[in-house]
C-alpha cells in the first residue's frame, strides 16, 4: 500500500505530536502518558494502515531518542493506531459520545496487547507507577496476570479516553481547506 | 514560445474567487516580479506558476497554466521538478525534513531523481558556491538561522537545475543584512534562469526584476516596467505613497534618477520623471 | 558523519559521536546484531544473558558511551529491580522454598525469576543501546537507502527526529508565554489539568498547519519520483560484514534451539 506524500508528512508530524504532548503531560504532572494523540489523529484522518504505522514508528523513535525498552511496546502503539483507523471508518469519531466509546474500546484492546508483554517480558512490572497498583492487587490476593491487567486497564481507560477526546477536538477544529485533503476523514464527518 | 503561460486562470479555494481571469506569460530567463497587498492572490498565483496547484480538490474554475504549451498534469514528476522550483515565505517550511546536514539537504532532490553520484556532487558544489553555504555543510538544517535556511532552500532548488525559480516573499522575515546578502546572491544566478519574485513591498523586487505585475484582488491591474508601476494609481493606494517615493529614491541611488530632480510624493510626477530615464537606460 | 559538537537534532539523540570500531561498522550489521541479542535475551537463561549484557556494556564503554549506558541502565534497572523484588520475591505465591531474611518472607524461585528478568532486560537494553549510541540516524537511513529501503518509510523515521528539537523549543516558548499570562504549573491538579489544552492546542495547530506545504516541498523536489534514491557517502559495507550478517541470521534458529535444550 502506497501512502501519498501528504499522509507521510502527517505521520511524521503526528510522531512529533506524540512525543511533545507526552512531554507536556509530564510538565503539568498529569498522572497519565497521553502519548498517542498523534497516532489517533492519523487513524482518523488517514485510516488504519497509516495509524498503525505511526504507532509502530513512534515507539522505534522513542527507542532512538530516550529509552530502547519503550520500543518493546510497539505492538501496543500499533494496535492503537490500527484501531483508531478502523473505528473512524465505522463512524465512531462523528460525535463526542462515540469518541469516548472509542477511547474505551482502544483502552481495552491496548491493555489486552500490553499485558502479555508486561507479564512475560518484564515479569509483570514496568518500573512505573502502575507497579504499586499491581503490588497492591497481588497483596490482596489477586493472581499476577489479573493484577497487571486491572492496574493497567484503569490507567489506560483514563489515558485513552482523554487521548481520543483531544484528537477529536483537534480534528473538529481543523479548517475545511486542511481536511479536504484527507478523503478518509469523510468517515468521521457528522 | 513562453516557458510558463498562465491562460485566463480563474480559481477559488472555496467559493470566493482568489484569482480572476489572470493571463500572464514568463519567457525563458525573464526576471519578473508579482506585487500586491496581503490577500491579493499573489501567493496563490505563485503556486500555480510553480505547479503546486492544481492539487487534490483544488482545481481551476476556468483557464489554467501551460509549460511550453503543455498543462502541468501532463508532465511527469521529474520533469516538473526540473522545470520550476518554488521557495516559500517561511524558511523552516522549505526544508525537506529528510536530511540531517546542509549537504544532504541540497543533495536530496537530485538523489530523488536517481542521478549518478558524480552529477549530484557537481550540482551540490555549484549550488553551495552560488548560495555561499560552504561553511555550513555539516550543520543540521533545522539549527540554521532563518536567513541561512532561506539560502539553503534556494540552493536546494538550484540543485534541481530548474528553468524557472518562483520565490514567494523570500525576504519577508529578514533583517536588512540577510536581505542584502540574498539580493547579492540573486545577482549571481545564471542568466538563463527565469525568476518570478512575489512580494508585498516595492523596494526589494526593484533590485531583482525588470518586469512588474501588480495583482489587485485577484486581477492583474498592471503589467510592465518599473516607471509605469510607480505611476499606476493602485500602486500608491496599495503600498502607500511613502513606499513609492522610497522606491524612486532607490532608483536614484542606482543612478537611474536625474540629479537635482525632486523626489515627489505624487506618483504621477515620479513617473513623469522616471519614464524617459528608464527608456534611455534600456536603450 | 562524525559531528564533533552535536547541534540541532543531535541534542535529542542517545547517539554519542566517535570513531570506534562500533561507530564504523555498517548500521545494518549492527542492526543484525541487535536482532541476535534480542532473540538471545529470550532464549538464554541468566547464565547467558548476564555475560551478554556485560560484553555489550564493556563494548559500549570502549566506544565512549559509558555515561549514556550508566544512566540508562540505572534508570531502567533500579526501579525494575525494586518492583520485581517486591512482586516476585515477596508477593507472588511461587512454588518452592521460602527464607525469612530481615523479617521478609522471600521466595527462592521468585528471586531466581527476578534475576532471570533482570538479565533479559539488561541484555536487551545494553544490546540496543550499543546500536543507538554508536549509530547516527543519518547513517542508518543512508544504509537503508543504499539497500533500497522505501524512501517514504525512511522519511517517516528521519523527519520526526529532525522536527523534534524545533517543536520542543516551540512547546517551551508556549509554556513560557502561558506562564507569563498567569498559568500555574505548580497549582492544584484541577488547575494543572486546565492548563493542558492551553499548552497543547496552539502547538498541535501549529504543527498541522504546514503539512500541505511540506508535502509540496517534497513533491517539488522529486521525492519518490523514482522507486529508489541515489545516496551520497553511503556507510561503507564489506564482504566480511555481509558474510557476518548472514552468519548471524543463520545462527538465530540454532540459538533458539540451544536455548530450549539448555532449560
Amino acid at each position: 500500500m502506497k501512502l501519498d506524500t501528504k499522509s507521510l508528512v502527517l505521520m511524521a508530524v503526528a510522531i512529533v505530536i506524540n512525543v511533545v504532548v507526552g512531554q507536556i503531560a509530564v510538565w503539568i504532572k498529569l498522572p497519565l502518558y497521553v502519548d498517542a494523540v498523534g497516532t489517533v489523529l492519523v487513524g482518523i484522518l488517514a485510516g488504519p494502515f497509516a495509524g498503525a504505522l505511526t504507532g509502530l514508528l513512534t515507539n522505534l523513535i522513542w527507542g532512538l531518542i530516550s529509552d530502547p525498552v519503550a520500543a518493546a511496546f510497539f505492538p501496543v502503539s500499533l494496535a492503537i493506531g490500527l484501531l483508531a483507523g478502523l473505528l473512524a471508518r465505522a463512524g465512531w469519531f462523528k460525535s463526542i459520545g462515540m469518541t469516548i466509546a472509542a477511547g474505551v474500546v482502544i483502552a481495552i484492546v491496548s491493555t489486552i496487547v500490553a499485558v502479555p508483554i508486561i507479564v512475560y517480558m518484564f515479569g509483570g512490572v514496568t518500573g512505573a507507577g502502575t507497579d504499586f497498583a499491581t503490588a497492591y492487587l497481588l497483596a490482596v490476593g489477586q493472581e499476577l496476570v489479573q493484577s497487571v491487567a486491572i492496574a493497567n486497564l484503569v490507567q489506560n481507560l483514563a489515558d485513552k479516553i482523554l487521548t481520543c477526546l483531544i484528537a477529536w477536538v483537534i480534528v473538529k477544529r481543523l479548517p475545511l481547506r486542511f481536511t479536504s485533503g484527507f478523503a478518509f476523514y469523510g468517515h468521521s464527518k457528522a | 514560445m513562453a516557458l510558463i503561460e498562465v491562460d485566463h486562470l480563474t480559481f477559488a479555494y472555496d467559493t470566493r474567487p482568489v484569482l480572476e481571469e489572470v493571463t500572464l506569460a514568463v519567457a525563458p530567463g525573464e526576471k519578473l516580479a508579482i506585487l500586491g497587498g496581503n490577500g491579493s492572490g499573489k501567493s496563490t498565483l505563485a503556486q500555480w506558476i510553480a505547479g503546486w496547484l492544481p492539487r487534490g480538490t483544488f482545481a481551476a474554475s476556468a483557464g489554467g497554466v501551460n509549460i511550453e504549451g503543455r498543462p502541468w498534469d501532463e508532465l511527469d514528476d521529474a520533469t516538473r521538478a526540473g522545470t520550476v522550483q518554488f521557495v516559500g515565505q517561511v524558511p523552516m517550511q522549505q526544508l525537506s525534513g529528510f536530511a540531517f546536514t546542509v549537504r544532504d539537504e541540497i543533495a536530496f532532490g537530485p538523489g530523488n531523481l536517481q542521478l549518478p553520484e558524480a552529477e549530484i556532487r557537481a550540482r551540490v558544489d555549484a549550488a553551495v558556491a552560488a548560495c555561499n553555504l560552504s561553511h555550513l555543510l555539516e550543520r543540521d538544517p533545522f539549527s540554521l538561522s532563518g536567513g541561512e535556511q532561506q539560502r539553503l532552500s534556494i540552493a536546494a532548488a538550484l540543485a534541481m537545475r530548474p528553468r524557472a525559480l518562483v520565490l514567494d516573499e523570500p525576504t519577508g522575515n529578514f533583517d536588512p543584512e540577510s536581505r542584502d546578502a540574498l539580493l547579492a546572491q540573486m545577482a549571481k544566478l545564471p542568466a538563463e534562469l527565469a525568476i518570478v519574485w512575489c512580494d508585498v513591498t516595492l523596494g526589494v523586487p526593484l533590485a531583482v526584476a525588470q518586469r512588474f505585475v501588480l495583482l489587485d484582488a485577484g486581477r492583474i491591474a498592471y503589467d510592465g516596467d518599473a516607471a509605469g508601476l510607480l505611476a499606476h494609481p493602485r500602486t500608491a493606494e496599495i503600498f502607500g505613497l511613502p513606499a513609492v517615493a522610497e522606491a524612486a529614491l532607490m532608483l536614484r541611488a542606482q543612478g537611474l534618477w536625474p540629479e537635482g530632480a525632486a523626489i515627489s510624493a505624487d506618483a504621477g510626477q515620479v513617473a513623469a520623471v522616471l519614464r524617459p530615464m528608464l527608456a534611455e537606460a534600456a536603450r | 558523519m562524525a559531528v564533533a559538537h552535536p547541534s540541532g537534532a543531535d541534542h535529542a539523540l542517545l547517539f554519542v559521536p566517535g570513531q570506534s570500531v562500533m561507530h564504523r561498522l555498517n548500521p545494518l550489521t549492527k542492526l543484525t546484531c541487535v536482532l541476535w541479542v534480542a532473540v538471545a535475551a529470550f532464549a538464554l537463561p541468566p547464565q547467558g544473558t548476564i555475560p551478554l549484557a556485560l560484553v555489550a556494556i564493556a563494548t559500549g564503554i570502549f566506544a565512549g558511551a559509558g555515561k549514556v549506558f550508566a544512566r540508562r541502565l540505572i534508570l531502567t534497572l533500579v526501579p525494575l529491580s525494586l518492583a520485581l523484588f517486591v512482586v516476585h520475591g515477596i508477593l507472588v505465591d511461587h512454588a518452592g522454598d521460602r527464607t525469612v531474611i530481615l523479617g521478609l518472607d522471600l521466595s527462592h524461585d521468585g528471586l531466581a525469576y527476578m534475576v532471570r528478568i533482570l538479565g533479559r532486560i539488561a541484555a536487551l537494553l545494553s544490546g540496543s543501546l550499543l546500536f543507538v549510541c554508536t549509530t547516527h540516524p543519518a547513517r542508518l537511513l543512508k544504509a537503508l537507502d543504499a539497500h533500497r529501503f522505501p524512501p517514504g518509510m525512511a522519511y517517516v523515521i528521519a523527519s520526526p527526529l529532525l522536527l523534534l528539537e524545533p517543536f520542543t523549543q516551540r512547546a517551551r516558548a508556549i509554556r513560557e508565554a502561558q506562564m507569563a499570562r498567569g498559568l500555574n504549573l505548580e497549582g492544584s491538579f484541577l488547575a494543572r489539568a486546565k492548563a493542558f489544552p492551553a499548552l497543547l492546542m496552539p502547538l498541535v495547530t501549529l504543527a498541522l498547519a504546514d503539512i500541505d506545504h511540506r508535502a509540496q516541498v517534497l513533491d517539488g523536489r522529486g521525492f519518490r519520483a523514482m522507486p529508489h534514491r541515489t545516496v551520497l557517502d553511503a556507510p561503507r559495507d564489506s564482504t566480511a560484514q555481509r558474510v557476518a550478517r548472514w552468519v548471524i541470521l543463520i545462527s538465530i534458529p540454532f540459538l533458539i534451539a540451544g536455548g530450549i535444550l539448555w532449560h
